[in-house]
């Protein structure tokens, strides 16, 4: 099949939407199918040989955040270019609301459509004041696909319709062949604890760890608290208590093969997010490492633990329920070794292979009988189609 | 005086030109999108039929729910294609039939016979779930032309034409235990 994949954010800077457009085109790549990927960048910046540019990002703040786009009539030109030089079978743009080359390439796209739509908050007012200018190029849409539940509850309700959930997918291998670093591996006396992610966002959780820290070394006095992620480890530190501190081990932002390593290597992964979780990967990934995971019973956590089967589960924001949590699950090794192993078993249905082989069928389901992708200049044109049919019934 | 009068009212039916080419090309490619989802649906269903014929043959089910299934995908296979209410009737109860056929122990036994029954259970796993893709995106491209053609100016100068009204397709396709959990 050839496919074409747009994604509205920049290559330049890693977030989760550019990541799973990366993981889905070298997975339908290994497959043998043709794949394009449409996305802005920098013209110094190196891209995978499948990614075309679509133009310069330029930072703008969108809908709360500042997010690297490109728009313009420059760039809705090479989208033209990129439509009519790949001849794709399917197009499958990601978040086809957002401001950048997904809006333009809808714009400019007829034929078999797919949408991704990964955020949970979709109601910006932009989108709200621009909505009759959009919603006839949202009719082209064929498929649209949800990543999580969330995401497709804001998909029915603000843009009407439904969509197919398709989780993010996770290359579980990678996880699970990760070397373990007898650093970061835990002893009996010295257990070791992990947390990732930004800790100056609350809503990753950080607070509620360090309140449940001194709960936690009270019954375990040796543990080691190892936190890998971006941000400054100073004003984290002051507010724990001074034997907190000390229990702590802050490495900095990490490789993807030492965040892998680190999640095999530790005793407990934990992840006390607050909310704004609408997927949770980094469950998938620590669950793929082999990771004994504690997170807090967020929905989308809830799910991919399915319940706790796959993992063990506190009261969100509890600091005293999560020592409670932290403290059994390190004086248990076999049942960290029982929730590893249904995890890693729970990770499989995550795997791209698995998760490639929907995303194939919504290709499959959405192209079969319908003709290939166009320029809508082209199509829309009756003198264009006429000429077409001119030409057609000449030529036999 | 005179003349701005005729320029506007060119520029009126111009605008007013341009609003019903627009909206008829809308429409068109609504009605496009529709039609090509029926027939995605349409064949769909039919190879539904036919990997739960190939399952009643496998060998692996007992003789009644063999019967049953059979009776069912033939009855779809055999399906007038025009009336979509006896159709949907008849694809819901070949949903209910690989129900009933799939039971624990029979799902047991197929997994079991990677020969036969593993694979012959993996196509109607995939055709059903291409079913339900098909049918909801049918639903979605119909719900779209219902709803432009609702409105009061494609009604009055009937820029739908000819067309008929798109109908949503309403079956049960939900087969939970091939269903991956996710």
């Amino acid at each position: 099949m050839r496919i074409g994949i747009v994604s509205p954010y920049s290559f330049d800077v890693p977030g989760g939407v550019q990541l799973h457009v990366r993981d889905l085109a070298e997975h339908l790549i290994s497959l043998g199918h043709y794949v394009s990927v449409l996305a802005p960048a920098d013209d110094d910046t190196p891209l995978p040989d499948y990614v075309v540019s679509s133009g310069r990002a330029v930072p703008v703040r969108y809908n709360g955040s500042v997010a690297r786009l490109s728009f313009g009539p420059l760039t809705a030109a090479r989208v033209g270019r990129w439509v009519e030089a790949g001849r794709f079978d399917v197009v499958h743009l990601h978040e086809p609301v957002t401001p950048s080359v997904s809006v333009l390439a809808l714009w400019a796209v007829e034929g078999p459509i797919v949408a991704t739509f990964h955020t949970s908050n979709l109601r910006s007012r932009a989108m709200q004041a621009a909505y009759p200018l959009l919603r006839p190029s949202l009719e082209k849409i064929s498929a649209r696909i949800a990543v999580s539940e969330d995401a497709r509850r804001t998909v029915t309700t603000h843009l009407g319709g439904d969509a197919v959930v398709i989780p993010n997918g996770v290359f579980v291998e990678r996880f699970a062949s990760a070397k373990r670093r007898p650093d970061w591996e835990g002893t009996p006396a010295r257990p070791t604890i992990a947390f990732l992610g930004r800790m100056e966002e609350p809503r990753k959780g950080m607070p509620v760890l360090s309140q449940a820290l001194p709960h936690i070394l009270r019954e375990i006095p040796g543990i080691r608290v190892l936190i890998a992620g971006p941000g400054d480890p100073g004003p984290i530190r002051e507010k724990m208590t001074p034997e907190a501190a000390a229990a702590c081990e802050f490495l900095g932002p990490v490789s993807e093969a030492d965040k892998a390593s680190l999640l095999a290597s530790v005793d407990v992964y934990v992840a006390p997010n607050t909310g704004g979780e609408s997927f949770g990967i980094i469950l998938i990934e620590a669950l793929s490492a082999r990771a004994t995971v504690l997170a807090s019973d967020l929905p989308a956590f809830a799910r991919v633990l399915k319940g706790g089967d796959a993992g063990e589960m506190f009261v969100n924001e509890d600091p005293v329920d999560l020592a409670r949590a932290v403290v059994a699950l390190l004086r248990d090794p076999i049942r960290r070794e029982q929730l590893a192993v249904a995890g890693r078993d729970r990770a499989n249905a995550f795997d791209w292979s698995v998760v490639g082989e929907d995303v194939l069928a919504v290709y499959e389901t959405v192209v079969s009988g319908a003709s290939s992708v166009r320029t809508s200049s082209e199509h829309d044109s009756r003198w264009a189609r006429l000429r077409r049919t001119g030409r057609n019934s000449g030529g036999t | 005086m005179d003349l701005s009068w005729i320029v506007g009212a060119i520029a009126v039916m111009a605008l007013i030109a341009w609003y019903v080419s627009y909206g008829a090309a809308r429409l068109d490619r609504l009605h496009t999108r529709v039609e090509g989802a029926l027939s995605v649906l349409d064949a769909q269903l039919v190879r539904r039929a036919e990997a739960t014929l190939e399952l009643a043959n496998c060998g692996a089910l007992d003789a009644a729910s063999a019967l049953i299934l059979a009776g069912a995908a033939t009855d779809s296979l055999e399906a007038d294609t025009t009336d979509q209410r006896s159709r949907e009737a008849i694809e819901s109860d070949l949903t209910q039939a690989l129900e009933l056929a799939l039971g624990e122990e029979a799902l047991r036994r197929l997994r079991g016979d990677e020969a036969v029954g593993t694979p012959v259970l993996g196509r109607v796993a995939a055709a059903n779930q291409r079913v339900e893709l098909a049918r909801r995106f049918l639903n979605d491209a119909v719900t779209d032309v219902r709803r432009v053609r609702r409105r009061p100016g494609v009604r009055l100068l009937r820029l739908a034409g000819h067309a008929e009204l798109p109908q949503t397709f309403e079956i049960d396709d939900e087969l939970p235990m091939l269903a991956r959990g996710l």
